[in-house]
């Protein structure tokens, strides 16, 4: 994505088949008729998602938000809370995840852009802290600690198939905007910001205002995948709004390679299924993800996918790849 | 260069689905496999690992004795990480991966009421072995939940019989945790309380976060409003490191504490060895001295021996789940019929280490909710159970009927909830 | 309200406020110096606890030379930490990023590590015999042993106020601070330094989990509850700045002290709102650094 463009021809390929193989995958789950894999499909689109929303932020634009659970969570409890109550139907309720999630966005963007670096990342997890202490402690209206349970989403939903080409679907088209917002004029902004701020303001574009407008559109896409998750689980609460979450897309992103458009997917598919095979057999869970964490930290600088790409290109050809991973 | 970071990706993709199509098969369902869910890491880490303990105890007793109508109990068990998502996922791929016959488990209420959600879709039964919260039984109630331990309303209920008999306990101050279960059983008791008594009164409340760890300010406060009694609905090192920072100013001599629900909970005993006050009143929901039974020693033995430290109460849940199912299983001769189960469990009779002679405890169908004898304490001096040096005593025992809620009054929590 | 319950308020707020500065003073060191932002701090908060039981409690050392080894402990695991794995990640593209990993890896290794060695049971340690009781100050009592911590708070401060403004030491870390490089090119051994600091700064987390020790509830998972109360005391005073975060345990402190009393349902918020004024306000912290933001 922030390499050397490659040539029209061959792009054009490449991006048809690294769709095509996204696609094929998530399309052939149900084959493998057995209904947990679904659900697990099911998750790490929804979080896949999250995740990528997460990257337009920190891959793209080089901000490094820790508070991303604040937006996921706002959208999910919009569709908790809207469908709990009998405000709106389902259809009505899921697209407003993401225009909370923009809203609240718009809201808390302007105090945290004014700072740059590793202080924007503290102010936004504390911004995300402060959300989660609200929903935390509203017991009349989001159900505090206990959240919201038996949320009434259409019949028809219930049924895992339905629910995740449902969600296939939904990710997909949220995927291409996402894709075409990278790759537009302003795309091309927001990775000139990510280089070095201070060079683009000099060609007179106002770095704030588009770093705001990537917080929203993250904002946009987080709410989003919290939209869906409320009507997977079909139970919200309040530890979908805390920091842990947030470094969980983290985690993602960077796991899977923060610097490829597909990586925060890969990423989050990556992550809930060790999380899953591992909290299978073993209470001491924790010193394994650690574990593998901190190897993934020290020996894949760019991510598994990036760094297993690049010493198969080192291997086959000797060529260094010139790619800077993400700065932030 | 971009196309083979591409084909990395789809690569890494196609990998992913051949790792999961060879994960290992479900096995087939001879067995009566039970899957429980507990906390294994973090503050609630204890009560999951003593779960499991107690669990498994009660699994090799039953296996011991030929089973259940030939079946073998299996026992499978996933840290919920006190996390409601992870839960439901873990809840999920036991039903559908696992091929588990029933669910157990849970410490955190918030967990368990979005577990009860998945049972009651999947009609797979969820038993209750140690969240609290009434609203599982009351208003979030569903067909396939079962809780064996009691609930808050059945401790609040006997704490306000019990105040209801202080003459001098006029003054009342509350400190809890601030979440659900800290104001929950509160309000349930001064409910109560007040229908009895009408010459109480509160003279303050505080609600620190859950798992704070600095109670000065509060305690400060607390000794200014000079109560006759400090309610305290702390459970587990909230508890501890409460009584540790009063300790110093005195406040155990200056009023008593009442802590009806998880006070009296084993390793909250066990963590104060040398400075635990006399005379605190507590309860639990289950005693390793009281009832003074065979059944109870003779479990109380058995945990020891096999973890080398004495149970908390959660423990106790665990082991009844196991039995409860067992004895459901039994009586109604099948582990798969969800609805046949039901109509056998929700009248059944078990008899638990819990239950004092003379008693054994019982669902009601109403609300599926177990109903037990309690019995409230006051620290005293007791090196039996080491290291702890105190343990409860000068019991008051409260009829297992006098304490839970009426049918009406579930009926018309339900009914307002459906509003 | 009477005057001595405001003055029992400010005293207890006070030694809240010092056993919060103990914990955030090592976290803001770390960010001023090193530039990280070390969610593990907790963790060895959490250490300096549980090797504070194994020496006094299990091995009978005595309390004071027990907390200080204890200390010591953290310090050596914290130095480690960085020496082995953290300068790895130095200068990397994306490296805050990796910072988060990196540190949250090891709140969830250490979190494991101590219940393998040490269980799930609370531990306790007690305080030593001669400060168990109260001290009487004028018409207040207060206990013995939380004159002592905010005596060592301010000890803590002061000591801390020495090496950096008077030391060689501190010189060279004013130097690192300000300019990583130029500091290097000034002859400073940056990486020697860095260990050195990270070490006194895990060395400060775990004197404050060893003094809290016998006051707290000892158990895994301990340690990533302060975290969240240490950054915000952080953000407050400002973002690596060692007098911040004095200062911003002091406001904390108090504010819950006498907030408490006017407002006591909503104590879970106190810290988050004053938090979030400061940040609406100040964005940069009260006692900002010029340039930071």
């Amino acid at each position: 994505m922030n390499g050397p463009p490659a040539a029209p021809g061959n792009a054009a390929r490449g991006q048809l088949l690294q769709w095509g193989a996204v696609l094929l995958f998530f399309a052939l789950v149900p084959l493998g008729r057995r209904s947990f894999f679904i659900t697990m499909a099911n998750e790490v689109l929804i979080m896949g998602l999250f995740a990528m929303a997460f990257n337009l932020l920190y891959g793209v634009t080089g901000m490094l938000s820790f508070g991303q659970a604040a937006y996921y969570g706002a959208g999910a409890y919009t569709v908790g809370l809207l469908l709990t109550r009998g405000i709106l139907p389902y259809f009505v309720a899921l697209p407003l995840a993401p225009v909370v999630g923009a809203a609240l966005a718009l809201l808390l963007g302007p105090l945290c852009i004014r700072l740059s670096g590793v202080y924007f990342t503290m102010l936004t997890l504390a911004f995300a802290e402060l959300v989660w202490g609200v929903a935390f402690k509203w017991y009349g209206f989001t159900g505090g600690d206990n959240g919201i349970q038996g949320i009434p989403v259409p019949e028809w939903f219930h049924h895992p198939l339905h629910y995740y080409y449902f969600t296939l679907a939904i990710v997909v088209a949220a995927v291409a905007v996402l894709r075409r917002i990278v790759e537009s004029p302003f795309g091309a902004v927001l990775q000139s910001i990510r280089e070095n701020p201070d060079r683009t303001a000099f060609l007179g574009i106002r770095v704030r205002r588009y770093q705001l407008a990537a917080m929203v559109i993250s904002g946009a896409f987080s709410g989003l995948a919290g939209g869906l998750f409320a009507g997977f689980h079909r139970s919200i609460g309040p530890d979908m709004l805390h920091w842990t979450k947030s470094g969980e897309v983290i985690l993602m992103s960077i796991l899977g390679g923060a610097s490829s458009f597909f990586g925060p997917l890969v990423g989050a598919g990556v992550i809930l299924f060790i999380e899953d095979m591992i909290g299978k057999y073993t209470e001491f869970w924790e010193i394994w993800i650690g574990g593998i964490m901190l190897a993934i930290v020290v020996f894949f600088p760019r991510g598994v996918i990036g760094t297993l790409y690049q010493w198969t290109r080192r291997k086959g050809s000797g060529e260094r790849d010139g790619n800077a991973a993400a700065h932030s | 260069m971009r196309n083979k970071g591409r084909k990395w990706q789809g690569m890494a993709a196609i990998g992913l689905v051949l790792v999961m199509g060879l994960a290992d098969v479900a096995l087939a369902a001879e067995k009566i496999v039970i899957g429980g869910m507990y906390p294994m890491t973090g503050r609630g880490g204890r009560y999951g690992l003593d779960s499991v303990a107690a669990a498994e105890i009660a699994m090799e007793e039953i296996n011991a004795k030929g089973g259940v109508n030939g079946r073998m109990i299996d026992l499978i068990f996933t840290d919920d990480k006190s996390s409601t998502s992870y839960a439901v996922k873990v809840a999920n791929r036991y039903i559908k991966e696992d091929k588990v016959n029933f669910l157990m488990g849970v410490v955190s209420s918030a967990v368990g009421l979005a577990v009860t959600e998945v049972s009651k879709e999947n009609k797979v039964i969820f038993v209750g072995t140690d969240h609290a919260s009434t609203a599982l039984t009351m208003e979030k109630f569903q067909p396939y939940y079962f809780r064996v331990s009691n609930n808050t309303y059945q401790s609040a209920a006997a704490a306000a019989l019990y105040a209801t008999g202080k003459k001098e306990w006029k003054k009342y101050y509350v400190i809890g945790p601030d979440y659900e279960y800290g104001h929950r059983t509160w309000e349930d008791f001064w409910m109560l309380l007040g229908k009895k008594r009408n010459d109480v009164k509160m003279v303050g409340q505080a609600w620190p976060k859950l798992y704070e760890p600095d109670y000065t300010p509060y305690i400060t406060a607390i000794l200014s409003a000079k109560p006759d009694v400090l309610v305290t609905s702390f459970w587990g090192g909230d508890t501890v490191a409460f009584i540790k920072q009063a300790l110093p100013y005195k406040l155990f001599d200056k009023m008593k504490m009442f802590n009806y629900d998880a006070g009296g909970n084993y390793e909250v005993l066990e963590a104060l060895p040398n400075t635990l006050p006399k005379g605190l009143v507590l309860s639990a929901r289950h005693h390793n001295n009281w009832p003074d039974t065979k059944e109870n020693k003779e479990y109380v033995k058995k945990f020891k021996a096999k973890t080398g430290r004495y149970p908390s109460y959660a423990a106790e849940g665990a082991y009844a789940g196991v039995y409860f199912i067992a004895e459901g299983v039994r009586q109604a001769g099948t582990a798969e019929d969800s609805d046949k189960l039901v109509a056998v469990m929700e009248k059944m009779k078990f008899k638990l280490p819990e239950d004092p002679p003379g008693f054994t405890s019982y669902m009601r169908p109403i609300d599926h909710q177990v109903v037990q004898v309690q019995a409230i304490g006051e620290t005293v001096p007791n090196k039996s159970f080491p290291p702890a040096t105190m343990m409860l005593g000068n019991w008051k025992i409260y009829k297992a009927e006098d304490i839970i809620p009426s049918a009406e009054e579930i009926l018309a929590a339900r009914k307002a909830a459906k509003k | 309200m009477d005057a001595n319950l405001v003055a029992a308020q400010l005293f207890s707020g006070l030694t809240s406020a010092m056993t919060l500065f103990l914990v955030a003073s090592g976290l803001s060191l770390i960010f001023g110096v090193v530039n990280v932002f070390n969610f593990a701090h907790g963790s060895f908060y959490l250490l300096g606890a549980y090797f504070a039981y194994q020496v006094v409690s299990v091995s009978g050392i005595p309390f004071w030379p027990g907390v200080l080894l204890a200390a010591v402990g953290a310090g050596i695991a914290g130095g480690i930490m960085e020496y082995v794995f953290l300068r790895r990640i130095y200068g990397r593209g994306g490296e805050a990023g990796f910072q988060i990993l990196l540190t949250y890896s090891f709140i969830l290794i250490i979190d494991d590590v101590v219940k393998m060695i040490w269980g799930t049971d609370y531990k306790s340690i007690e305080r030593p015999e001669s400060l168990s009781g109260p001290f009487a100050l004028g018409d207040l009592s207060v206990p013995r042993y939380d004159l002592v911590v905010i005596l060592v708070g301010i000890l803590v401060a002061a000591g801390m106020w020495w090496i950096i403004r008077k030391t060689r030491f501190g010189r060279n870390l004013r130097a690192i601070s300000a300019n990583r490089e130029m500091a290097s090119c000034l002859g400073v051994n940056v990486p020697l330094t860095l260990s050195l600091v990270f070490g006194m700064a895990t060395a400060l987390g775990g004197l404050s989990g060893a003094l809290s020790a016998p006051t707290r509830t000892v158990t895994p998972g301990a340690g990533i509850e302060v975290i969240i109360g240490s950054l915000i005391v952080v953000v407050i005073g400002g973002l690596g700045n060692f007098w911040g975060a004095f200062v911003g345990a002091l406001i904390i402190g108090e504010v819950t002290a006498f907030g408490i009393l006017f407002l006591p349902q909503w104590a879970i918020l106190f810290s988050y709102a004053v938090m979030a004024l400061v940040l609406v306000f100040r964005p940069e912290g009260l006692l900002a650094r010029k340039g930071s933001a």
